[in-house]
């Protein structure tokens, strides 16, 4: 809790203070926070092979363990592919792997949610409320005014879309930007004070 | 089978979804086939976008915070294709680099392939360099503000930022004189705007995917001078700056796709509401 109190305090003051030797220690520490990022990974490792391993003990059959192993193949395949030849994830082999299998899996499965989500809406989306009408009117009309087809046989969508882009959209968003704010501004003096709940839990 | 069941009102909102999904398809797939070619309308999103890098004095340094998607590359290549284009045909030193891994290999795969620097006169190190892929997130883009070198040593061949002839007087917010920051997170929006533009007041245009568009918007034109969402932006940069790419043919696969989408949702509410005022159900399925 003190470690936190002290970096938050620093940090602070580091952005409202232009002193050298404050800002030297603002680099110092987001230069740290880069590593730490990186470090998260094997941590994310770590709980995805706990998280297999419940899940392999829950069922045991066949299909689960190809499930379980699966993503372990592949990232094997991607760690070697990185480690084994030079020029490391600059190597063609690395970018292989990322270009046809990383890339189009990962397209797939956005291309697949369009489908499901698409089905989805049409069953379940209604226009039962006030709100529901607003957000479908407003969607309605910016989705149509980035047709083309609509822009060229109905050319006052364009004008209508910009406008709720950026008028009732802009005010709701500007909005919920300053109570955002305003709340991270009260966890971030709860926290530096030692009060916040959260890391008393855990901590 | 009632007669509630026979009624228009039933039908129109029990449509089987799969033949959604086979208009969808011919709608995406139609387009690619036959590109409709329809004439593109610029947002002021757009204007401003292209405006803050033509606006920009020879010899300024253009920061390319490079963090799009491989996943996502249909709502982003036309931006970023575009972008480099205009880039590269003024008289700009470029520092590309990445806050996400799929940002560098992107860049591997598409600078020197699909848009060649060299052909536009730039030689890499003195009018272009490449820092390749770092975990930044906002912590990162803080530090590269203060310290470039804190962050990155060298560019993405392992050769040191100090031997490259264009990195000798940039290391720092101060010598940047825009900043054009690609992202695919809608909440990614608030990196750049409070570690570049609040502490610095560096002229700032993003591009993100089109769902994301409306959470750039409140901070546009203000902190942001121009935002591209989605390729059908991408394409209005393509029209405005008269770089032609695949923004077009993306962009009317589309739209067309999409309209089926459109077509059963409306359907689905007028079940809905025929439903409800004619035999007073409220229920949604």
């Amino acid at each position: 809790m003190i470690i936190i109190a002290i970096t938050g305090i620093l940090m602070v003051a580091a952005y409202f203070i232009p002193w050298a030797p404050l800002q030297g220690v603002k680099g110092v520490m987001t230069s740290w926070i880069v590593v730490i990022s990186a470090a998260t990974v094997a941590m994310g490792f770590v709980y995805m092979t706990t998280s297999q391993y419940k899940l392999y003990q829950k069922n045991r059959s066949t299909l689960q363990l190809v499930y379980t192993v699966t993503p372990y193949v592949f990232f094997a395949g991607f760690l070697i592919s990185a480690l084994a030849y030079p020029g490391g994830s600059n190597s063609p082999e690395y970018r292989w792997w990322f270009t046809n299998i990383y890339s189009n899996v990962g397209a797939t499965i956005y291309a697949i949610m369009y489908f499901t989500l698409a089905s989805s809406a049409y069953r379940t989306f209604r226009v039962s409320s006030m709100e529901a009408i607003a957000l479908i009117a407003g969607g309605m009309i910016y989705t149509l005014r980035q047709i083309p087809l609509f822009q060229v046989y109905i050319p006052w969508i364009v004008p209508l879309g910009e406008w709720f882009l950026l008028v009732p959209n802009t005010g709701g968003g500007r909005g919920a930007v300053i109570a955002a704010a305003l709340a991270a501004l009260v966890v971030g003096i709860r926290t530096l004070w030692g009060k916040e709940v959260t890391l008393e839990v855990s901590g | 089978m009632t007669k509630k069941n026979q009624t228009i009102w039933y039908k129109m909102g029990n449509i089987d979804y799969r033949w959604l999904y086979v208009l969808s398809l011919i709608g995406f797939i139609l387009p690619v086939l036959q590109p409709l070619g329809l004439p593109v309308q610029v947002s002021s999103g757009t204007i401003g976008y292209y405006d803050a890098i033509d606006k920009l004095p020879a010899g300024s340094v253009v920061a390319v915070s490079f963090g799009a998607s491989a996943q996502l590359l249909d709502e982003q290549e036309a931006q970023f294709l575009a972008t480099w284009k205009i880039l590269f045909q003024r008289d700009l030193k470029v520092l590309f680099y990445c806050p996400s891994q799929d940002g560098s290999l992107l860049l591997q795969n598409e600078l020197g392939k699909q848009v060649i620097p060299e052909s536009y006169g730039k030689k890499y190190g003195v009018d272009y360099v490449v820092l390749g892929y770092a975990p930044l997130g906002e912590a990162g883009e803080a530090s590269m503000s203060i310290n470039i070198r804190g962050v990155y040593k060298a560019d993405w061949n392992n050769k040191p930022l100090d031997e490259l002839p264009m990195m000798k007087d940039i290391n720092a917010a101060k010598d940047i004189d825009l900043l054009i920051y690609f992202y695919t997170s809608c909440t990614d929006i608030e990196f750049p705007i409070r570690q570049w533009v609040t502490p610095y007041k560096m002229p700032t245009i993003v591009a993100t995917l089109g769902c994301c568009g409306p959470m750039a918007v409140p901070y546009f034109p203000t902190q942001i001078q121009g935002f591209l969402s989605g390729s059908g932006m991408g394409t209005e940069l393509e029209v405005h700056g008269k770089v032609p790419g695949p923004g077009a043919l993306m962009s009317d696969a589309k739209n067309i796709g999409i309209l089926p989408f459109l077509a059963f949702f409306v359907l689905g509410n007028l079940s809905y509401l025929g439903k409800r005022f004619k035999w007073g159900e409220v229920k949604t399925p």
